[in-house]
């Protein structure tokens, strides 16, 4: 496909979801003149799509995305050969060719392969870097969460999504989940008064010790790009799960799950573009091993309304895994799985269209083609993603630095604390750099 | 090296103790309280736990220790006599003989009329016919104990139980680490403490009975049956008012034998023996609880019973690698930390990691130091700097501290 038909494809997209406005409100319904033979859509008229970090995540939301009609999966980038030559058999078993491309290196990737969207399931180093430079490359994203690494690097992944007027999901895909949804909605509309306290349970993280030994580097890894802006370590085992549990390219579980619980929480109360005005907290670290993010947390965010958040271990929490808003009328609690109420009525209410009803999805992914289509923000932007995990973040610096911070969630910075700005960011490995203009 | 020295010090201290005579004020601390640890007969190794139990209590600097040594077992005890009113606070170290008439009346009256006491580990053990002691202790174990010193006590179903059923008193399993659960968070021994610990290995009290009479179950620990243990949460840390006396009551700590004492180097135990300690001679806790206190899942121990300074855990780092022990690492992030609103203080640490990136230490250990700076760092780190970067297995780090320290980060 050449380079100018892409684009052109794209452009339809885009003039098309402008040309018909209305027609195109959710649910998104593909108009039948759109279909080819035999109700499959016609070739042209598909999202083109590639995933970069096509690890177990990765490839989970490949399968996904390969499983809606309108999406035509062409090309897997992972530094792991065995990772992308299994996306590439799973794209190959699907559409019964060989025609799937691997790549090793993302900016092959992106330089050669001509896409609508990308999903992108990388460790959370690599966010900063690649999210910026696939939405520099014109392409819709399904971004994992947590958003990035650094407040600095979020901040430059939603600067570029808005300046290259790409659209944007975070596979924070609570969202788009009946409980979560009829939760955050009701307390969103009132039903539970002013809410005046909040508490989010997330888990514990690893509590065994790292013990790994260096080992040789597998020869189907690039483990130089693995760990891309990365502090320079040996290769020790961690790239396919364990990553998690080490601060060079995680917070561990905290900044994980900041995506699901913080988000679902700061989606109810309208939070999607601020942040907290001040935050504290205490971590216990791990003394042996090479993990070291904490497995115990118990942080506190307090937000210009006089709001608290409090972000812990599940087990330290009443209501424990999940979000629980307390307002000065009951409370509710949702988690994975379910949802209560001080009183099970609350939960029949229904919220009138003449309310405030929060944006509705029940396909996370669907959600994501709909908005390629109709260029509307998908239900989870990069600025809600963005500002959810800045709370996992804050608590993180709070922790490291031991103190009480104020901070300005306009500005992006703790004013008057030039030590504590210092972990607004961090530094990369070269030659890595992250420049977003 | 670092344990030879420890067992020499050890060493010197028992051979001072035994040199003592029976009770003296030994202490030359200036402390605001003052101390007297009652020892020299137990079933455990009062050698070495006397001594390890006076510099917990002296490191707090609330606390001038002395020692009251009683008599060998079998030998007279009619002149053991510790002057108890002239302390704020008794640590009881001691099963064995019984004292004399005159000592327990003493020791008596000065809990009824407001004394202190810190009953610790197997002191529980003792005088199982001497009703009032058991009365002051709440709870206690072996030496034929059975249901008519009292109940068992457990926590059971949500809440304190009293069980008059007919059996032994105090039993254990193996030793193991185990999870301590507060119960009382809002006591001021307990306040602001990780609702549950892990406590390193020891042995866990269970079976105890006793009048346990005004008595406050502050923290519990599960026995379980997989290493012995009763399937019960025994308690694990007490108060009780006995008149107008506090005692504050540990089963934690057994030392026995020579050589390291996990029990004892937990921080957890050194922590709840201080504050139940300054509680029992105040009334009140004022000591923070340390960062370095342990967390559910995470043992913390001290291996001097107190952090170590700068300089030692510098020293300690020296050859760190990956999959050793952070603790020396986390112990300076910690402090660090604590020294965030204090400028002077920050500025001494950063001249001591400078020192430490002159010197001799692994890559490793630099290479954490350099994060630390790129955190704390002024101008004064730049030259240190400069020449870390010319290596290559420190160059990266050296730059990510270069930059954060020179660069400003805020729009």
């Amino acid at each position: 496909m050449s380079q100018t038909k892409n684009i052109n494809r794209r452009n339809f997209f885009r003039k098309a979801a402008g040309a018909t406005g209305a027609a195109f409100a959710l649910p998104y319904i593909i108009p039948s003149s759109a279909l080819g033979k035999n109700g499959a859509i016609a070739a042209n008229d598909r999202v083109v799509m590639g995933v970069i970090g096509s690890g177990s995540m990765g490839t989970g939301d490949m399968r996904t995305f390969m499983g809606k009609n309108e999406v035509q999966m062409v090309a897997a980038c992972d530094v792991d050969k065995k990772h992308r030559d299994r996306a590439k058999a799973f794209m190959d078993a699907h559409y019964d060719n060989t025609d799937a491309k691997t790549y090793g290196d993302y900016r092959e990737f992106l330089a050669n392969e001509k896409l609508d969207a990308v999903i992108l399931a990388l460790p959370d180093q690599w966010h900063g870097i690649i999210g910026v430079a696939a939405a520099n490359a014109g392409l819709d994203i399904y971004g994992q969460k947590p958003l990035a690494r650094t407040i600095w690097e979020g901040r430059q992944i939603v600067d570029a999504v808005k300046k290259n007027k790409v659209i944007w999901q975070t596979g924070s895909w609570q969202r788009s989940v009946g409980n979560f949804h009829l939760g955050a909605n009701l307390v969103a509309n009132g039903r539970i008064g002013k809410i005046t306290r909040v508490e989010v349970g997330l888990p514990d993280g690893n509590p065994r010790p790292g013990t790994y030994n260096v080992k040789p580097i597998p020869e189907e890894l690039d483990w130089d790009m693995w760990l891309g802006p990365a502090p320079a370590a040996p290769y020790r085992g961690v790239s396919h799960w364990d990553w998690r549990w080490i601060l060079d390219y995680s917070g561990g579980q905290l900044t994980d799950w900041a995506g699901h619980h913080i988000d679902i929480a700061h989606w109810a109360l309208g939070f999607d573009k601020t942040g907290p005005v001040e935050i504290e907290g205490k971590g216990v670290y791990p003394r042996d091993g090479i993990f070291d993010v904490p497995v115990e947390y118990h942080n506190t965010a307090r937000y210009e309304n006089g709001l608290e958040m409090t972000i812990a271990n599940a087990r330290k929490l009443p209501f424990g895994m999940g979000t629980a808003w307390y307002g000065d009328k009951g409370w509710i609690h949702v988690r994975r799985g379910g949802i209560q109420a001080s009183d099970p009525k609350i939960l029949k209410e229904k919220i009138g269209a003449d309310e405030n009803p929060l944006y509705f999805s029940r396909d996370h992914a669907q959600n994501l083609l709909d908005c390629i289509r109709t260029r509307e923000e998908t239900i989870t932007p990069a600025e809600a993603a963005h500002r959810s995990i800045s709370v996992g973040l804050l608590c993180e610096i709070a922790m490291l630095t031991g103190r009480k911070l104020t901070w300005d969630p306009v500005k992006e910075e703790f004013p008057n604390d030039p030590l504590a700005n210092r972990m607004l960011r961090r530094p990369f490995r070269s030659p890595w750099t992250l420049k977003n203009n | 090296m670092k344990t030879i020295f420890r067992s020499i010090f050890i060493l010197i201290i028992a051979i001072g103790l035994l040199a003592i005579p029976a009770c003296q004020n030994d202490s030359e601390i200036n402390a605001p309280y003052k101390a007297l640890i009652v020892t020299g007969q137990n079933n455990h190794s009062w050698e070495a736990s006397t001594p390890i139990l006076k510099e917990i209590l002296e490191n707090t600097q609330l606390f001038a220790c002395d020692i009251a040594k009683s008599p060998a077992q079998g030998e007279d005890m009619s002149d053991y006599s510790p002057i108890f009113t002239d302390y704020d606070v008794i640590v009881l170290d001691y099963t064995g003989d019984a004292w004399p008439e005159k000592t327990q009346t003493a020791f008596l009256e000065y809990v009824d009329a407001g004394g202190g006491v810190v009953v610790y580990h197997a002191a529980n053990n003792a005088f199982p016919d001497w009703k009032e002691f058991n009365k002051v202790i709440g709870l206690g174990g072996w030496g034929d104990r059975n249901e008519k010193n009292g109940p068992y006590v457990r926590w059971k179903n949500g809440e304190i139980t009293r069980d008059l059923s007919s059996g032994r008193a105090g039993s254990h399993g193996e030793q193991h680490a185990f999870v301590v659960t507060i119960r009382e968070k809002d006591h001021p021994i307990t306040k602001g403490m990780p609702e549950t610990w892990l406590h390193a290995q020891d042995e866990l009290y269970s079976e105890l009975r006793g009048p346990a009479e005004n008595m406050t179950v502050l923290a519990t620990a599960f026995a379980d049956t997989a290493k012995g243990g009763t399937g019960e949460n025994e308690p694990a840390l007490m108060t009780i008012k006995y008149g107008e006396g506090r005692v504050f009551h540990t089963t934690l700590g057994h030392v026995t034998g020579t050589g390291r004492h996990p029990a004892v180097e937990c921080v957890g135990f050194i922590v709840t023996l201080q504050r139940g300690a300054e509680w029992a001679a105040t009334g009140d806790v004022l000591q923070e609880i340390p960062i370095a206190f342990p967390g559910h899942n995470s043992l913390s121990s001290w291996d001097k019973f107190r952090p170590y300074t700068l300089d030692e855990l510098l020293e300690c780092m020296e050859e760190y690698m990956p999959g050793d022990s952070r603790v020396c690492l986390q112990d300076l992030s910690n402090m660090i930390r604590k020294a965030s609103t204090d400028t002077d203080k920050l500025k001494a640490i950063e001249l001591s990691l400078i020192d430490f990136l002159k010197d001799d230490a692994t890559d490793n250990a630099k290479n954490y130091v350099l994060k630390e700076l790129s955190l704390i760092g002024t101008k004064a780190s730049i030259p240190v700097l400069e020449k870390l970067m010319k290596d290559d297995d420190t160059k990266e780090m050296a730059r990510f501290a270069t930059e954060r320290i020179t660069n400003n980060y805020t729009n």
